[in-house]
């Protein structure tokens, strides 16, 4: 059974760069979202066992998401990744229960380490 | 209103400025120890008259530096006459501030946010910008000189809410540096 992800990004370029890491061999079912509103959408549809979650979204942002994900306990497992690398956005995206944090650029290596710790891969 | 890009190669510079925006934010945010909004970065054409009719705002002070390397260029950056004094105080400069401490702590500002800006953006194009120290820049007492008929303009704007301070860095590419952009562009996109 593939398992069910989505990437919420509202750059195409940056959704391709998520795909483009993702280890070749995962056998998994892609859901693309472009704001925060698509993102739980899809969460709320079982598409996102795994959500790769951008902060800076039109509509509802990441923060909103991880909110409501969090207030919902929530068993979708979430990797930030941010342009906004400040140290605040750092703690309130731990605080609301991230599996990660990455920063923008993408390095796919540290995208495969996050799935990796997180027993996925 | 723009001709020169595709959706795709303004949603591919808009996410590169958003992401070297980030890192420009970092650096001054861990400095002043307060937070930093960011705005969605704007992608634009300009022709030297739209581009001169936006350096009369009488609430900012300007800066201006211009890059040369693989790309060149000019940035403008503005920074709100509001808030000054909150932001040399996070940056422990003494107030009240003199007009020549005060002409040091933009260009200081300017440099951390525009170096930022413009290395993170060329840096993920492969291209090579060296930005030459910034100059204050007046419009009623210096003419512009341009030497471009139009040229691509892309705009960031940092907030620092705690301090109602504001600044916007624009980045104008000479016209053949547009063309050698957008081939760098395209390599990343396919």
């Amino acid at each position: 059974m593939p398992i069910p992800i989505t990437i919420a990004d509202d750059s195409l370029m940056s959704r391709k760069a998520v795909r483009r890491a993702l280890p070749e061999d995962w056998d998994v079912e892609i859901t693309e979202a472009c704001n925060g509103k698509e993102a739980l959408e899809a969460a709320n549809s079982g598409k996102a066992e795994v959500l790769f979650l951008d902060l800076t979204m039109p509509e509802l942002d990441g923060f909103g998401v991880l909110k409501y994900l969090h207030e919902q306990q929530s068993k979708t497992v979430v990797i930030v990744i941010s342009a906004d690398i400040q140290p605040e956005a750092k703690l309130l995206v731990d605080s609301l229960g991230a599996f990660r944090f990455l920063q923008k650029p993408l390095q796919p290596a540290q995208l495969r380490q996050a799935l990796f710790d997180v027993g996925l891969i | 209103m723009n001709m020169l890009l595709s959706e795709e190669q303004r949603d591919a510079l808009q996410e590169l400025m958003n992401i070297s925006m980030g890192q420009a934010a970092n650096s001054l945010a861990r400095l002043i120890e307060a937070k930093i909004t960011l705005s969605i970065p704007k992608i634009s054409d300009v022709t030297p008259e739209q581009f001169v009719s936006m350096l009369s705002d009488q609430t900012v002070w300007y800066t201006r530096q211009s890059f040369l390397g693989s790309i060149k260029g000019e940035v403008i950056s503005t920074l709100s006459k509001q808030g000054c004094d909150a932001i040399g105080k996070l940056m422990d400069y003494q107030l009240p501030l003199t007009q020549d401490r005060l002409n040091e702590l933009l260009l200081e500002l300017a440099n951390i946010l525009a170096g930022a800006c413009l290395t993170g953006f060329a840096e993920q194009l492969s291209l090579n910008a060296k930005l030459s120290m910034p100059t204050m820049y007046s419009a009623t007492s210096q003419h512009y000189h341009y030497r471009w008929a139009s040229t691509l303009m892309m705009e960031v704007e940092f907030k620092v809410e705690v301090s109602q301070f504001d600044s916007k860095i624009v980045i104008c590419l000479e016209e053949a540096s547009v063309q050698t952009l957008l081939a760098k562009l395209q390599q990343l996109l396919e």
